[in-house]
């Protein structure tokens, strides 16, 4: 069970980081979307870190820096980048279901839930459609 | 000793034809179990028809109101056909990992045309149309939720993903 919220927690720090790339090459409402979804990751993270360390599993840190997919160098490779980062998050949280119960399981469906949100602002600002997917986080 | 020598020898198919007549009540059992979901054998997957029958019954129920509503109000297809396609995936999936038949949906009627007057102006029909498949929405995503809580390991990553696709459903009705 602590191997895929150890998971969940990795990709909660990856979300962080690729969010500040993304934050630069955006302006006003979808800044402001930008910062918020950092935000909505950090407390995730945070919480995941208070409950692995309260449970004295091993908690993975953040790494030093991460290899971005490709380049972000501007509004549409930012929302691209967006995008995905919500999709990754979204498998990686619903991978946790599975291996979870009860309010652990809760707290994934929820990850799983937020992320798919985002990533369906994020395709609604990019113009993609139909901004939805049938069975968000899982494996195409 | 001599007569059941005798009759041993012919007891070898005997005991088989028991045996086969044994192996047949015990699929029957099998079969039973698998239909009912009495988790009668330890190793056998329970299916939990209990959870999943009513979302199978709901998603399609869903998907028909959505269809509803591009009826009355034509200029939310775009917006409302994909949906109306996921609730449908979703009742597919779930009858295929459960192996039940999918049901024919005969005399749904959705309540979302009520709701809508005949007289009643463009903007008006559609805030009402949007308002009712809210609620439905809503509901469905509640159910699936609570279905995702409750459910087997081997049924918690779909159920968790209709789930949130229907919250996502929720964001585009928004």
């Amino acid at each position: 069970m602590s191997g895929e919220l150890a998971a969940a927690l990795a990709a909660e720090h990856a979300a962080i980081y690729a969010y500040g790339p993304i934050g630069a090459r955006l302006t006003g409402d979808a800044a402001k979307q930008a910062r918020e979804a950092e935000a909505a990751h950090r407390r995730r993270r945070d919480s995941l870190v208070l409950l692995l360390t309260t449970r004295g599993d091993e908690v993975p840190g953040a790494a030093a820096g991460y290899e971005l997919p490709f380049p972000v160098t501007d509004e549409a490779s930012a929302l691209r980048l967006a995008v995905q980062v919500e999709e990754r998050t979204a498998a990686v949280w619903r991978a946790a279901l599975p291996a979870t119960e009860g309010a652990e399981r809760t707290r994934a469906l929820d990850g799983l839930t937020d992320a798919a949100i985002r990533a369906t602002r994020w395709r609604r600002r990019a113009g993609i459609a139909p901004a939805t997917v049938p069975f968000p986080g899982r494996p195409a | 000793m001599r007569s059941t020598d005798t009759n041993q020898e012919n007891g070898t198919p005997g005991r088989s034809r028991r045996a086969v007549v044994r192996g047949a009540a015990l699929l029957a059992l099998v079969g039973a179990a698998g239909l009912t979901g009495c988790g009668l054998f330890e190793d056998e997957p329970d299916p939990a028809p209990d959870l999943i029958t009513p979302l199978i019954a709901g998603a399609l129920e869903l998907a028909a109101r959505y269809d509803a509503a591009v009826a009355i109000a034509p200029e939310l297809a775009e917006r409302l056909r994909p949906i109306a396609e996921a609730h449908r995936a979703h009742a597919a999936e779930l009858a295929r990992v459960t192996r039940t038949a999918l049901p024919t949906l005969t005399a749904v009627t959705p309540a979302a045309t009520a709701a809508v007057s005949p007289g009643s102006g463009s903007a008006q029909r559609r805030a009402a149309v949007l308002h009712g498949l809210r609620e439905a929405e809503q509901a469905g995503r509640d159910a699936a939720r609570t279905a995702c809580a409750e459910a087997p390991a081997e049924q918690a990553a779909l159920l968790g993903s209709i789930a949130a696709a229907r919250a996502t459903h929720l964001e585009i009705l928004r």
